[in-house]
């Protein structure tokens, strides 16, 4: 399930938009239908109010955050959880190996979650000889291929029918003409049994309240109910940044979270997790771990400009919305997270040279910003990677004297406009070519249709 | 030190420099629902659009009386825990691994997201495993908004709640909607009183 790196991102691009395009048509197609969505559900409430309150209450909690996690570590322990930090991967990742070793856990089912990607969960167990199963239906479908999830709400929206009718028929034997119900039917067989014969299940977790102890989960499919209620041990991953202060909370975070992820008014399943089974309960598992993973996060918490992005709720309203996003899903990025998100997590978490030229794959459209349900301003943190990339000299040096050059132009209008004028006689596939900055551009794109007349002309002769 | 204090220590190193942001206080949402005045209703509007059915009912016996019917369409039955006695279907009973029909006591609902509140007490394994699934809720169990739901439950948390709106669903396959992935296809609320 390998994921490359934030450094291949160029050449993975071009090689998906050149050689799959198949995979822009899923994308594109699932994106904008996800965002069609969120649009009318947005119409339904009071959408800058309900944004205002989630970004203030999140933004209280970041400022907040020691007073949080020492009040929910205090009520998880007092629910009868067993409370766990991970500053790291690989801390959190011994954490759950101490787990598996004293239960002696050989099966596990595993809940959807973005955390447990990051953390490399998967091919710990693999490692370590216990079977490992995605319950999620799209995840289902990537493990099956060995791919990683290409978006964090719909980690198999790069793969048509066809594509699941072919794997299904590869592992199951069923008909190449199935029906998506008669796929999902045998996938419900197979991960039934899987549910039933598990001995661990792990989730992520959406939010955690810290005045009750409560990990909140979100999802469609039941599965994630499914594995933190048939095994008899429960691990719950959570970044330190999934706090609430109180219950009351989730009303609103629940409801804009699916109103902005998929445009439901609530995920059709929640689980409100406080705790392990109790005395009179007749199932549920008798161990709930919670692991309280750091990787990153206080390293992101302590940037001046970036620390915002703690904010988000996952919802993947800015991958939906993101025109270089949908031209290739999430595999380019070669990060868990993709799309606008995943470009100002990157640097935070990663660090910035790791996570070039990330900072660099939008074209600063600024619609994410529109449509963040917690107001975090990509743009703006986009912008503030990138000058902090010139400033320690992570840019090419093409590009950066291609930049010198424009602002030097920029600053002389006769120059500008002469430079201009110039320009609209460069042949395309010569001279776009080899132009710095715009090469690359040029390169996998058709030339765009001049107007008639420069801009700066029709500016001056008044735009009829 | 351990790895919670050196967390800890981090974030207290940063958030001096951080502007305090204040709590903004209790979720308005809407303020007052499209339906408020008839919060039944509204429950059934929500919960039927994503795919639930509600059937409405009476009086405990006339609920009593739908089930008999109803579940005379099936072989075999798993029931909540806390389900009262006289609205048990007549059918066999069986684990909710088996079990054709689950039937839960629901603990409450909520209006706004056309939600049925499920309680960890009444049994997690029928709520979810058997294909068709029916839950009782009370009249006056039906909150308007989730944030009322929320403070009525939060006075009495079991280990789980589950919040269930309509039946299981999932377009990860070629983006075309299936319901009954892993819970159940079909999910009906009967709503008492
Ligand atoms: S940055 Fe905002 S829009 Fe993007 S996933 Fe996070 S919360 Fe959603």
């Amino acid at each position: 399930m390998s994921r490359g790196r934030p450094a291949g991102y160029a050449r993975a691009a071009a090689d998906t938009i050149r050689n799959k395009p198949q995979i822009r048509s899923a994308v594109t197609a699932a994106t904008k239908s996800f965002d069609a969505h969120r649009r009318e559900a947005w119409s339904q409430i009071d959408v800058d109010a309900w944004r205002d309150w989630c970004r203030d209450v999140k933004q209280h909690v970041v400022t907040h955050l020691d007073r949080y996690l020492e009040e929910a570590e205090a009520k998880l322990l007092a629910n009868g959880v067993r409370v766990h930090w991970a500053e790291s991967a690989e801390e959190a990742l011994a954490v759950l190996g101490a787990v598996v070793d004293e239960a002696g856990i050989r099966r596990v089912v595993k809940a959807k979650s973005m955390l447990t990607e990051e953390l490399g969960v998967n091919e710990y167990l693999e490692g370590r000889g216990v079977h490992v199963r995605e319950t999620d239906l799209g995840e289902y479908i990537i493990q099956l291929l060995g791919e990683p999830p290409s978006h964090i709400v719909g980690p198999a929206i790069h793969r048509s029918l066809d594509d699941s009718r072919r794997l299904f028929h590869e592992h199951f034997g069923t008909p190449m003409d199935s029906s998506p119900e008669a796929l999902a039917a045998t996938a419900r067989q197979a991960l039934r049994e899987e549910f039933l014969a598990a001995d661990l299940g792990i989730s992520g977790g959406n939010f955690l309240v810290a005045e009750t102890g409560t990990l909140a989960l979100i999802e469609n499919e039941g599965n994630i109910r499914l594995s933190t209620s048939a095994p008899p041990v429960h691990v719950a991953f959570v970044g330190i940044e999934k706090l609430l202060p109180r219950i009351a909370d989730l009303s609103g975070f629940l409801q804009i979270t699916a109103r902005a992820a998929t445009g439901q008014p609530i995920g059709n399943y929640v689980s409100l997790i406080s705790g392990p089974r109790r005395a009179g309960e007749i199932d549920g598992p008798e161990t709930v771990h919670v692991v309280l993973v750091d990787n990153g996060r206080t390293r992101l918490l302590g940037e001046d400009v970036a620390w915002e992005a703690l904010r988000c709720v996952r919802c993947g309203a800015c991958l939906n919305i993101c025109p270089v996003y949908r031209q290739t899903g999430g595999h380019p990025y070669g990060f868990t997270y993709s799309g606008p998100i995943g470009a100002i997590l990157a640097p935070g978490l990663l660090g910035l040279e790791e996570a070039m030229p990330l900072p660099f794959a939008s074209s600063l459209c600024g619609a994410c910003a529109d449509v963040c349900p917690v107001r975090i301003p990509i743009p703006d943190i986009l912008l503030h990677w990138r000058e902090r990339a010139v400033e320690a000299g992570l840019v090419p040096a093409s590009e950066r004297l291609g930049m010198r050059a424009y602002a030097a132009l920029a600053e002389r209008p006769r120059a500008f406009a002469a430079a201009g004028a110039g320009l609209r006689f460069v042949p395309w596939a010569l001279g776009g070519r080899a132009l710095p900055v715009l090469g690359g551009w040029s390169g996998e794109r058709a030339p765009p249709e001049l107007s008639p007349r420069p801009f700066h002309r029709l500016w001056k002769e008044g735009i009829e | 030190m351990s790895a919670r204090d050196r967390i800890l220590e981090r974030v207290r190193a940063v958030l001096p420099s951080r502007e305090d942001a204040a709590h903004p206080g209790p979720f308005l949402g809407w303020r007052a629902g499209p339906l408020a005045s008839d919060v039944p209703g509204w429950f059934s509007e929500m919960f039927t659009k994503a795919g639930g059915e509600v059937v409405r009912v009476g009086s405990p016996g006339l609920a009593s009386a739908w089930l008999a019917d109803f579940a005379a369409g099936f072989g075999t039955a798993s029931v909540g825990a806390t389900l009262p006695a006289d609205l048990i279907p007549q059918l066999a009973i069986a684990p909710p691994e088996v079990a054709e029909l689950g039937v839960s006591m629901g603990r409450g609902a909520v209006a706004e997201t056309g939600s049925l509140i499920l309680d960890a007490r009444d049994g997690r394994r029928t709520q979810l495993l058997p294909p068709t699934h029916v839950v009782l809720v009370r009249v006056e169990d039906v909150h308007a908004t989730l944030a009322d739901a929320l403070d009525h439950v939060s006075h009495d948390l079991p280990s789980a709640v589950g919040l269930h709106s309509g039946p299981s669903k999932s377009a990860d396959i070629g983006q075309i909607t299936v319901t009954g992935v892993h819970g159940p296809g079909r999910v009906l609320a009967l709503i008492v009183g």
